[in-house]
Order: structure tokens, then C-alpha cells, then sequence
């Protein structure tokens, strides 16, 4: 007897070329979101926001109603559907780009409003899509094509740690970090992932997960030196964690 | 102003009259952010959808709103946001998105003074603006322009139907005056079919393939098929869409050509050009795109010379001089910003011209 141990999601379109760059994180995070949708069965009655970036492509890969929102507005875009349709569940899938620097007023203000929808959020410490340019989560003294010398504080200033802001919003009923480094931390963050989504089903306010993720073309390493970086660099600035979670208070 | 009556004459201000007919129509959905001098379409919908238990948001900005707006109408529920001037400017990226992505988005733009923050008198300086958009690329938004608080009720409730008919952008073109005069006004019961949106809206992909509304094309062929698809629709909005008011002008030898509130004074100066003796007609466009420039071509073969009165330094003219094609000469009366020339004002100009 045989037991299937291994499955495309449902929520997953079946045949489809895949895009995302070889080594990049993008394809497990939107892999895990499907396979949420798939257990809390949501996939018939979901709408995405999707984002513009490399985000962009995951109504490539998903079997779900989907809007393409314009660079930044994916949480204003996703309030204007729930409104209209409080009955559906919600979602967005940007990047730290379209999130916290062109969207950081939209990300912010639907939080604060206590939106009851959830956002993923792909933080790569850097513009992916247009050739890895120095973006709000880039860290100091990391080199882009926009900081040849390395990020320095007094021409870019500080790094934004979102999932900390997201978190001091009231209207935040769940904030967390995750990454997918290790197969542990996959796990956990599809433990998150299934959090944000589930907040929202109770109509509790905004669920957030942001996520860790390698670039590595554009950080011009190998996945696993990529996936080192996320541990070595990015972890001690990025700490993993839940910042907020009021099922737990 | 908690007023939502049908079939009952009473005294309200344009701004009022646009929100009241919006629930009349149907609404489900405002998002908005206050700016003078619409700020009043805001404050009624916040009281007024509440007590329907219909969707309000205050925006954090026009970005927001109108991006809020585009997301409610891919569902296909009637949505719509309101705005002034130097803020619709902020719009025009969501616009540009919403023609695109062909959703049945309706603003109400009401016009304050500009380039700029400008300031908050009467203006018509954002024809342009509405009429060849301030978004990127080939698109159109369906504009109408009422002159009289009336018609800012019921050309509101023909922008619903309109965008939703043909899933495009449409714009109620108001102005300062018209949005803080007060007017009799009667509501009538909204006239129009409601619109099936079963077939594209998206509502949670149950038992059926899913749908993406996008604008994202990343091959260029794919591009130009999708922009000559959209074209055929504006072709069939030119064809069946333009509206205008015309008097006087079977035998006219000047017409002057003037749309909202300018209008209203146009036509008194057109009449009291004929009691002096000048043979004079107007035309008002109430659609702004499409154009009313079938007509004014045909006029163009009898009349002997076109006179476009407009609050601005002169936009509208440039539609009426490309419709006439050379024909006659096409003259320009116009005042940069605030209440429109008094006819008066008007009839002494127009003399002058002719």
C-alpha cells in the first residue's frame, strides 16, 4: 500500500511555467500560502491583491480570484474588495518595496482601521524586479545598484523593521516575522501564515507575516549562500518572532 | 442633511444633490478624503451609508480612495470616490489602472481653481485633465458635465450606468459653483437597468476557472491586441453616448459652445443676443468625452463662427477648433478662474468677435 506523502495544492495551478528566479524564496512563500488556503478551505472564496514587483506573478501559480493592484496601493485595494464584500476572505502578497516604502501609508492605515484582512509581505532587502536597488529594508552597509559603497546613514538613513511597526498599530490583531531558511523555519512560517489567515476568518483586525527571503540573483550569491546571508545578515537586524498576536493576550 | 427622497421638488446644493443620488443609484461603496469645495459629498455619504450599513471609508489620501474604489468595483459592486482638483491629480495613476483593468469606477470631480493648490473658486481648468487624462497611456474616461444642480442628480445616477455598462471610468465634472449652489432639485427613481457583472466580477472563484483583472501585459503583442480591443469600446461609446444641448441654432450665424456651469450664462447671453438682433445659438456639450464633435462639424457647414465660453485659459476650444477642422473660426471668451462671465459680459465680448 501506498501513501502519498507529497501533493500540489489544490489552490496551485497545475502545468504552469514557473518564473521566479532559481533559489528564490518567492516560490516557497507562495507554495505555503496555498497550501493554507488549501487547509483552512479558502480557495473558492478568496480574493488576492496582488502587488507589482516580483510579487506580482502570483496570480501566475494560484487558482484564485485576483486583482492587480497598482505599486504600493495592494492594502488599499484589498479594503475596497472586503468592504464590498465582507463575506470573502482577503489577502495581500507584496514585497518590502510595494509594502513599507511606496505603500507605507496604505499598509499603515489599514492596520490602523483594523482591516479585517492579512498581508504577506516579502522582505528581501532589496528592489528584486528592477535589478536590486536599495529598497526600506535594505541593511546598513549593504551594497545595491544604488548604494555602490554600501548603505550608509547619512545618505539613506535606517532600515524600516515592519513587522515591529505593523505590531504597535491597534487595529493589528496579528504581526509576526518568519523566514525560510531551514525546513524548521518553513514550518513556522506557515504556522504564521495560517495565523494571519485565520485572524481575519474571526474578524479580529489585520493579520501580518512578514517574511525573510533570499535573492539570490540579485545578491549575486548561490541559494545556500543566499539562505547564510538571511541567518548571518538579516536575522540579527530582522529578528524572527510574533510581535503581536491577540488570541494569545 | 440626512435627506433621500424620490418624487418630491426640494431646495439642496449640488454637492448634496450628487450624493443623494449616488445612494438613489445605488452606491454601495464611498471611500473619499475631504477637499473644498466637495468636502459636503463626504460628510453626507459618512452619515448616510452608515445608516444603510453600506460600505464608508475615510481615505488616508486620494491614492488610497481611488485605489479603494478600484478594488470594491473589481467585485463588481457600485463604488465610487469624490474629489477636487489638485487631488483628482493624485487619482490619475488609479484611473489610468481602473480603464485598464476595465472597472466600473465612477469620481466626481468637482473643479476648484489651479494649476497647484490653486484655490477653492469655481474652475473649469481640469477639462483637460478629465477629458485627456492626466494617467499614462491610450485610454478614455467617459466625462459628463451638468450645468444645473438637477442634472448633477441625474447625470450621477447615468455615470453609474454608464461604467457599468461599459466598464469604464467615468467622471461627473462638476464644479466650485455648481457643488455649493443650491437649486430645487426632484429625485426621481433611479431610471436605468442594473448592469450584469456576474460574468467578470470576482467573487471567490467558486466552481469556475478563476479570474485575474490585470493591466500587467509583459509581451507587447499581447499589448497591442488588448489596446485594440479597447479602442473598439471607445469606438461604440463615440456612436451611441454623446449627449448635448442645443438652441437656437437652425439658423444661427454664431454658436456659442459652452459646457456646466458656464453654460448656464452663455445661454442667457445667447438670448439676449437675439433680442438685440444677432443671430446667435449655443451648444452644451453634456459629454465631454465622447465629444459632441460630429455635430459642431455639421454646424460648422451653416454657421459662420464657433465662440467656446469656458472658466479657464482656454481648453475646451482646442476640441471645438479640431471638430470645426478650419471650417470657420473658432473664437475664445473665457475667464482663468472663478464664477463664469456674466452675460452681459458675455454679449459685449461676442460683439466684439463677430
Amino acid at each position: 500500500m501506498t501513501t502519498q506523502v507529497f501533493k500540489i495544492p489544490d489552490s496551485f495551478k497545475k502545468d504552469v511555467r514557473y518564473t521566479f528566479c532559481p533559489g528564490c524564496d518567492h516560490g516557497v512563500a507562495v507554495r505555503l500560502v496555498a497550501e493554507v488556503l488549501d487547509e483552512l478551505g479558502l480557495t473558492q472564496n478568496t480574493i488576492c491583491a496582488a502587488s507589482i514587483g516580483c510579487s506580482v506573478t502570483i496570480y501566475d501559480f494560484l487558482n484564485i480570484d485576483t486583482i492587480e493592484s497598482p505599486h504600493g496601493r495592494a492594502m488599499a485595494v484589498a479594503t475596497g474588495v472586503k468592504r464590498a464584500k465582507p463575506d470573502k476572505f482577503v489577502f495581500t502578497y507584496q514585497g518590502d518595496g510595494d509594502f513599507a516604502s511606496i505603500g507605507l501609508a496604505e499598509s499603515m492605515h489599514a492596520a490602523l482601521r483594523g482591516e479585517k484582512i492579512s498581508a504577506i509581505c516579502i522582505n528581501n532587502t532589496t528592489y528584486g524586479m528592477t535589478g536590486g536597488q536599495l529598497g526600506p529594508t535594505t541593511i546598513l552597509g549593504q551594497v545595491t545598484t544604488t548604494s555602490p559603497t554600501g548603505r550608509n546613514l547619512e545618505y539613506y538613513g535606517y532600515p524600516i523593521k515592519i513587522a515591529e511597526h505593523i505590531a504597535l498599530c491597534d487595529g493589528t490583531a496579528f504581526s509576526a516575522r518568519v523566514s525560510l531558511d531551514t525546513v524548521a523555519n518553513i514550518k513556522k512560517a506557515k504556522q504564521a501564515i495560517k495565523k494571519a489567515f485565520e485572524v481575519q476568518m474571526k474578524g479580529l483586525g489585520l493579520g501580518f507575516v512578514e517574511i525573510l527571503s533570499s535573492c539570490p540573483t540579485n545578491w549575486k550569491m548561490s541559494p545556500d549562500k543566499a539562505h547564510q546571508r538571511v541567518r548571518e545578515e538579516m536575522m540579527p537586524v530582522f529578528n524572527l518572532g510574533i510581535y503581536k498576536d491577540v488570541t494569545q493576550s | 442633511m440626512t435627506q433621500c427622497l424620490t418624487g418630491k421638488k426640494v431646495l439642496m446644493k449640488g454637492n448634496y444633490a450628487i450624493a443623494n443620488a449616488a445612494v438613489l443609484a445605488g452606491c454601495e461603496c464611498y471611500f473619499g478624503y475631504p477637499i473644498t469645495p466637495q468636502s459636503e459629498i463626504g460628510e453626507f455619504m459618512s452619515g448616510k451609508m452608515q445608516e444603510l450599513g453600506r460600505a464608508y471609508v475615510s481615505a488616508e489620501s486620494e491614492l488610497a480612495a481611488i485605489n479603494m474604489t478600484i478594488g470594491a468595483c473589481s467585485t463588481g459592486a457600485k463604488a465610487m470616490t469624490s474629489s477636487s482638483s489638485c487631488a483628482v491629480s493624485l487619482m490619475q495613476e488609479g484611473l489610468s489602472y481602473a480603464t485598464s483593468d476595465q472597472l466600473p469606477v465612477v469620481l466626481v470631480s468637482v473643479m476648484r481653481g489651479g494649476p497647484g493648490l490653486g484655490n477653492i473658486y469655481p474652475s473649469q481648468g481640469d477639462y483637460f485633465q478629465a477629458t485627456k487624462g492626466g494617467g499614462n497611456g491610450d485610454y478614455h474616461l467617459i466625462v459628463l458635465a451638468p450645468s444645473t444642480v438637477q442634472e448633477c442628480a441625474d447625470l450621477t445616477y447615468k455615470a453609474f450606468y454608464l461604467a457599468h455598462k461599459y466598464k469604464n471610468p467615468t467622471v461627473l465634472l462638476a464644479d466650485g459653483m455648481l457643488g455649493q449652489m443650491m437649486e430645487p432639485v426632484e429625485f426621481k427613481k433611479y431610471p436605468y437597468p442594473e448592469i450584469d457583472n456576474s460574468k467578470w466580477a470576482l467573487d471567490g472563484a467558486k466552481g469556475r476557472t478563476n479570474r485575474v483583472i490585470r493591466s500587467y501585459a509583459p509581451l507587447a503583442s499581447n499589448q497591442c491586441v488588448y489596446l485594440e480591443e479597447l479602442y473598439k469600446k471607445y469606438k461604440l461609446i463615440e456612436e451611441n453616448e454623446v449627449e448635448w444641448e442645443e438652441i437656437g441654432t437652425e439658423d444661427a450665424d454664431v454658436v456659442l459652445v459652452s459646457f456646466g456651469s458656464s453654460a448656464r450664462n452663455a445661454k442667457i447671453a445667447a438670448k439676449l443676443l437675439r433680442e438685440k438682433g444677432v443671430k446667435a445659438g449655443i451648444l452644451r456639450p453634456i459629454t465631454l468625452y465622447p465629444f459632441p464633435a460630429k455635430r459642431l462639424s455639421e454646424l460648422a457647414l451653416k454657421v459662420k463662427k464657433f465662440i467656446t465660453v469656458e472658466v479657464n485659459m482656454g481648453q475646451m476650444v482646442n476640441d471645438v477648433r479640431l471638430a470645426v477642422n478650419g471650417k470657420v473660426p473658432v473664437e475664445l471668451i473665457h475667464k482663468p478662474v472663478g464664477i463664469p462671465p456674466a452675460p452681459v459680459e458675455i454679449v459685449k465680448q461676442v460683439e466684439e468677435l463677430i
